[in-house]
């Protein structure tokens, strides 16, 4: 044993770097958070400890509460729409039979998941202005007598948030279901032709059962994501839609950086990673359950 | 793989509706962009721009100064991305040997960084970088994802198929562990190292909470942040004009040029590197 560590000795002092960023960078700055959490913030940095006092604080803030709803619409709307619509542009995609119009649809579809939301925003906000091309058509259609203003309506905030998030991960996650689709074995359609089994039962029948190890996958990445949202609520947050899209995460930005209270700041930011890693246990739970079953079954 | 008629004609549809919903406001950003600025505040869609213009870009240039963040962004995502893939490919390496005691726990302490997101860590993370001197730095933004669990295990799934006889034989010819990394490695698994970098480029290039959190001095600014501050109407400007849409839009338009170039290059990676990572998961 002694033998071999001193055979590899190249390797340990190649991985050592390695290993203490992750512990100077991320697992120092995690203990960090949960000690000021405990700490009274001074001006200078924590100056002594008051138990659970921060948190007392967080949970009796209407606002965190606000902030913990919000971010659970906003996660259990991305998490819904982003993990069920792009099934259906990936079944759109195996219909296109020239392969130059199948690549570029792809490529054209998949964009929009390398944009920044900075980006993204910029985008919309001018075909979503009150002047914009999607108001212009509502009105003149007489759908509308109003324009709309989307960014700035409360009614809108929470859709605008979850609309974009959607629609920049619809292309990501519709090539992730595509790829799964092409490792489906013809012969197996072939054989549901001959039954005469029409579209609807073998999309419901043998194409989605095929692609629901994809779609839990997905399920997991998009709710631990949206879990977590910051960009795009921060950028589309105002006066107007603040209590309809303010996150936890923006909240412990708020509270930390911007009013420079540490200690409540932390608390909310160990709340927030409670509540995610509750929710992604739940979920893994639930989704290994459902395997069991199918496996039982 | 379907048969009716209904399902070619709908599938149709939803990707050229999908496409549109794509084409036609990245299009009407580029039109705007082209307006002057008294073009660009009428009413209406602008779909090619009345009177074709450079103003905007001429005062995004010259009045804002929009090359600085430019060039920052530029040096993160070269400099940050370079070493992502040098780390994670070192790291990926160790990984994969066979007979190293102690490669468990290696493999589990890097697998245990997957549970915590920046997102979750931000206050701490900033007191942290204030403690080792790396706010308002550039480095700053290269050290917020130095390296990542995920970019380490995307290149060991490389690496894993690359076949052993091979690299046992060049150990037997006396192959140290450089000299297998660059000259066996590297070539055989240039798609990994491909994907990491391609992947690793987009993040850098549109990082935003770690600038907005880490970075306050205005000569470090970084593009997403003056981005967002021309686009929002924020900008700070000595002058207090009005920042009329063809210069927001000519804003959008130079930041995209990039990642447009740069796109149809890495797509292929871009798009394996996620079904690799979305099969590990």
């Amino acid at each position: 044993m002694l033998e071999r560590i001193r055979r590899h000795w190249v390797l340990y002092v190649l991985i050592a770097p390695i290993l203490i960023y992750f512990c100077a960078f991320l697992f120092y700055p995690m203990a960090q958070g949960i000690y000021l959490s405990f700490q009274k913030a001074g001006l200078l940095g924590p100056v002594g400890f008051i138990g659970l006092e921060n948190y007392a604080k967080v949970f009796s803030t209407p606002m965190v509460w606000q902030a913990i709803w919000n971010t659970l619409i906003l996660a259990a709307g991305i998490t819904i729409l982003g993990v069920i619509l792009p099934i259906i542009p990936a079944i759109a995609l195996v219909q296109v039979v020239p392969d130059w119009l199948k690549r570029s649809l792809q490529t054209i579809i998949y964009t929009p998941y390398l944009f920044s939301f900075v980006i993204i925003i910029g985008i919309w906000l001018n075909t979503l202005s009150p002047i914009g091309l999607v108001n212009t058509v509502l009105l003149e259609t007489g759908l509308i007598s109003q324009p709309i203003t989307f960014f700035s309506d409360p009614f809108w905030a929470r859709p605008m948030v979850i609309g974009l998030t959607v629609w920049k991960d619809m292309g990501f996650h519709a090539l992730i279901y595509l790829a799964a689709l092409l490792s489906l074995s013809p012969d197996i359609l072939e054989a549901a032709d001959i039954d005469g089994a029409n579209d609807f039962k073998k999309i419901r029948d043998i194409i989605l059962p095929h692609l629901m190890p994809m779609i839990k996958v997905v399920f997991l990445i998009t709710l631990l994501g949206s879990l977590r949202t910051f960009d795009s609520a921060f950028l589309m947050l105002n006066g107007r839609t603040a209590d309809q899209i303010r996150t936890l995460a923006i909240f412990t930005y708020e509270r930390g950086i911007l009013n420079f209270d540490l200690g409540v700041a932390s608390a909310a930011g160990v709340v927030l990673l409670a509540v995610s890693l509750l929710i992604a246990g739940l979920a893994r739970l639930f989704l290994r359950n459902e395997e069991d079953e199918v496996r039982n079954a | 793989m379907l048969k009716g008629r209904a399902v070619n004609v709908i599938s149709y549809i939803v990707l050229f509706a999908l496409a549109a919903m794509m084409i036609v406001p990245l299009w009407s950003v580029l039109a705007t962009s082209f307006s002057t600025k008294f073009g660009s505040l009428q009413p209406g869609v602008i779909l090619w721009p009345s009177t074709f213009s450079l103003e905007g870009y001429d005062t995004l240039l010259r009045r804002l100064d929009f090359l600085l963040p430019f060039a920052n962004t530029m040096y993160v995502t070269m400099l940050g991305t370079g070493l992502h893939v040098l780390l994670s490919a070192v790291a990926g390496y160790v990984l994969i040997q066979e007979d190293l005691p102690g490669k468990k726990i290696i493999a589990g302490i890097i697998l245990l960084t997957l549970t915590i997101p920046t997102q979750v860590i931000l206050v701490p993370l900033f007191v942290v970088f204030k403690q080792f001197g790396l706010l308002n730095t550039l480095f700053s933004l290269i050290v917020s994802e130095l390296v990542s669990a995920f970019s380490i295990l995307l290149m060991k799934t490389y690496f894993e198929q690359v076949p052993k006889s091979m690299i046992e034989s060049a150990r037997m010819d006396g192959a140290g562990h450089f000299k297998l990394l660059m000259d066996f490695y590297l070539p055989l698994a240039l798609p990994g190292f491909a994907t990491v970098a391609a992947f690793q480029i987009v993040h850098k290039y549109n990082l935003f909470i770690e600038p907005l959190i880490f970075i306050n001095d205005p000569q470090k600014i970084t593009l997403q942040i003056a981005l967002q501050s021309v686009i929002l109407g924020e900008s700070s400007t000595s002058t207090n004009d009005f920042i009329a849409p063809n210069v927001t839009m000519a804003a959008i338009v130079l930041a995209l040029v990039p990642l447009l170039i740069f796109y149809p290059l890495m797509q292929k990676y871009l798009i394996s590197g996620l079904t690799v990572g979305g099969v590990k998961e």
